[in-house]
């Protein structure tokens, strides 16, 4: 009886301990500093949290932002370098919190920055957008990604964020290896799959490809995307009508994946590797091609030293993967949310856009007059050819949360030859439908 | 001599400290029970009842609001087939955490301590038993690193290479994008490399206080090494092999960081694991208190294991006395 006492004692303990820290943590709601009113801000501090590298075309042009807000408002910045994959895996809870930065670089996306806007983790930019007239340097298909609705769903609502760089997926290829081989830059998917041809009877893998991580998922919507019009990109995205699984676009799109690993134009190996690991192949000249984003640009003009390289867009579509660049945003703890604004509104400046666009960033709001680098100018003649057919169709991994890696995982399952197209398809339909049949309705 | 010393100083050594009391009762006992069910309630009540609670709810995450879900949750984990694998495979993680190395540390130990120590001297015994803890001690993010680079899929890798001078022909085999049985195989050589040191130390350990005339009566009975394994060393460090089966199956039941690092679950979800699915829900998901609800399934289940654990080991113990 007396143990059987005790220990109830120190149940009741625990309890009431659980209990007070329970109490305890409810939330403190974040200040924020008054503005002064000759805008002299200092003494005041700007977290800013960003996850570029800082010889990237962002880190430059914002680095350079960082100094201009410094000078005008006399605050200091205090700068956080974070990694794409942490922030990705911890924003939710770091942006509903005190160690919340004031300003944030976030991904975009109805899984991402529409996830947390419908939790009401971030700043509803409306205001922000009136005052400094952000919706008028951005293109409508840019601009989507700003904005979400209060299920989380991108293209209309409010504006969670502000893009200044735009993003895309396109061809990187290997001049050398083409000249090599007798091989023309495509101009048809036709040319492509022949390209891929000569490569493989050489014994030369075609495609530099991974399925751990996204390449191969952009390979695959693209050649949906080849097939489809807006209305597709729109059931698919913003859920507007069911999408047919199993219909000419995500059937050709599959199907194409499956005899290409056939054929040996991608590796089946593949289901084994990273991004990082594709874009070493095509840097180190053992692949003469690679689809792939924008992202990598600067960095191959940096690191491909034994070869010429060339871009260009995949031939035969209209529609395009890609989007406006990641967004900054205000976490609703941010304690400085006007200076937030005002550090946003310094990115947008002509002069910090060009930086951002000659050091081989995509800019949104940029004089092309003010761009010299001819790289950089090369870059941004393929964005706006895909601009100018209103070609940006987002990513094929935003529709759920979790979609990033269901589409990878059964795309190993297809390349592993575990699922026939059809079943490789039908699985995703399930993982897609169990997510959007609940928004849709 | 004791004559000398007065009653009040005797006293003084026998009650160093007067413990407080309040009602006739003695507090001294809760004081110094408070430091450590603080932070018992801190880290680990705490969590598990705000967890636990979270699993009757469905939950978008942030500040959006929590609806009541009731048994939801929880009945939708038993036709959750992803649910159900990553059960399926903790059962290869058991082999991996589990019995193999159990099994494998038991001969380890036995050799090294029966054989190697007595024939080449306790250093070199000693050496080869650092040796093998040495996995132990290394980050699960570098050995998981270090794997991958072992096990990449083309010419590359280091295991493949190996086997390709072997064989005499290319070996290109895709070890962790490969399908179901390549990829959680080497999932588990991984777990079993990392994991074949803990028994093998705990053993020899144990194997110290075995009497060492034990083992001389029986070789000079005639007793070849089998048999002093099965009669002396297994009878004799049994609480340790209960100990070391407790803590390993209650780690392989909640294993994470290899899968995370290894594959990511992949390809095709084929070794995933309940924690590496209770954190994905966590983190990529809608829903968090499904999440809650494989966590909390988790933890109910290792609790389980564990009573069943300790109830056995009892019963035996009782047999033996």
């Amino acid at each position: 009886m007396r143990n059987r006492s005790r220990t109830l004692a120190a149940l009741a303990t625990a309890g009431a301990l659980t209990l007070t820290l329970t109490a305890c943590s409810s939330d403190d709601d974040g200040g924020s500093a008054e503005t002064p009113a000759d805008g002299d801000w200092s003494g005041e501090t700007l977290t800013v949290m960003h996850f570029e590298g800082q010889d990237s075309a962002m880190g430059i042009a914002w680095d350079r932002a960082i100094e201009i807000f410094e000078e005008e408002t006399g605050a200091t910045v205090d700068l956080q370098l974070t990694a794409f994959e942490d922030l990705r895996t911890s924003a939710e809870q770091l942006f509903d919190s005190g160690d919340a930065p004031d300003v944030a670089e976030y991904n975009k996306g109805n899984a991402t920055a529409g996830q947390l806007a419908a939790i009401g983790v971030l700043e509803n930019l409306d205001a922000a957008y009136e005052e400094y007239g952000w919706g008028d340097m951005l293109a409508d298909s840019v601009a989507t990604t700003a904005q979400y609705n209060e299920d989380g769903i991108m293209g209309s609502g409010s504006y969670y964020g502000v893009p200044n760089y735009g993003e895309f997926t396109f061809l990187y290829y290997n001049e050398d290896m083409f000249t090599e081989h007798g091989v023309e830059v495509p101009t048809s998917i036709e040319e492509v799959e022949a390209a891929a041809q000569t490569f493989a009877d050489a014994g030369v893998t075609p495609f530099a490809e991974s399925v751990q991580e996204y390449p191969l998922g952009q390979l695959w919507y693209q050649l949906a995307l080849s097939q489809a019009d807006r209305d597709f990109v729109n059931a698919y995205q913003l859920y507007t009508e069911p999408v047919d699984w199993q219909g000419a676009e995500i059937s050709y799109a599959t199907e194409t994946i499956a005899e290409w690993v056939d054929n040996g134009f991608i590796s089946s190996e593949v289901t084994g590797m990273t991004a990082e690991d594709a874009g070493l192949e095509f840097i180190n000249g053992e692949v003469p091609m690679f689809y792939s984003g924008s992202w990598w640009y600067g960095r191959f003009l940096t690191e491909v030293s034994d070869f010429e390289m060339g871009i260009t867009n995949w031939p035969s579509t209209e529609l395009t993967p890609g989007s406006g660049g990641n967004m900054w945003v205000v976490p609703v703890e941010s304690e400085q949310p006007e200076l937030a604004r005002v550090f946003i509104d310094i990115t947008m400046r002509p002069e910090i856009q060009a930086l951002l666009g000659d050091s081989g960033g995509l800019p949104v709001a940029a004089d092309p007059a003010d761009i010299t680098d001819e790289d950089a100018q090369a870059l941004i003649e393929l964005f706006n050819e895909v601009n100018e057919r209103d070609g940006l169709s987002f990513y094929p991994d935003w529709p759920t949360p979790n979609f990033y890696g269901d589409l990878n995982g059964v795309l190993q399952g297809l390349v592993n030859g575990d699922f026939t197209a059809e079943e490789a398809q039908a699985e995703l339909e399930s993982y897609y439908e169990d997510h959007v049949a609940d928004i849709r309705d | 001599m004791t004559s000398t010393m007065t009653p009040k100083r005797r006293k003084r050594i026998h009650e160093p400290a007067r413990i407080p009391e309040r009602g006739g009762r003695k507090l001294g006992y809760w004081l110094y029970f408070l430091p450590g069910a603080l932070l018992v309630s801190v880290i680990i009540f705490y969590p598990i009842v705000r967890n636990l609670r979270l699993s009757f709810f469905h939950w978008r995450g942030g500040r959006a609001e929590e609806e009541f879900a009731g048994l939801d949750n929880w009945a939708a984990l038993f036709q959750d087939q992803e649910y159900l694998q990553s059960f399926q495979n903790i059962i290869l993680v058991i082999f991996a955490m589990v019995i193999i190395p159990t099994l494998l540390g038991l001969v380890i130990a036995a050799l090294l301590f029966d054989v190697i120590g007595r024939r080449f001297g306790g250093k070199l015994s000693s050496f080869l038993r650092a040796t093998y803890y040495l996995p132990q001690i290394l980050p699960i993010a570098v050995a998981g690193v270090l794997f991958g680079w072992l096990l990449k899929p083309n010419s590359d890798g280091v295991v493949n290479q190996f086997l390709t001078f072997i064989t005499g022909s290319e070996v290109t085999v895709n070890w962790l994008g490969g399908s179901y049985p390549t990829a959680m195989g080497a999932v588990m050589v991984l777990m079993i490399w990392i994991q074949i040191g803990y028994p093998v130390v705990i053993f020899m350990a144990a194997l110290q206080r075995v009497d060492p005339e034990l083992y001389e009566a029986a070789e000079l009975d005639g007793a070849n090494w089998y048999e002093r394994f099965r009669a002396i060393t297994l009878a004799q460090i049994k609480p340790e092999v209960f100990v070391v089966s407790l803590t390993t199956t209650i780690a392989a039941m909640k294993v994470f960081a290899p899968v995370f690092i290894l594959t990511q679950g992949g390809p095709n979800k084929s070794t995933y694991v309940p924690s590496f699915y209770a954190y994905n829900e966590f983190v990529n998901g809608t829903d968090k208190g499904y999440a809650a609800a494989i966590a909390s399934s988790i933890t109910i289940l290792v609790a389980i294991v564990a009573i069943i654990f300790i109830r056995v080991q009892n019963r035996s113990e009782r047999k033996d006395a």
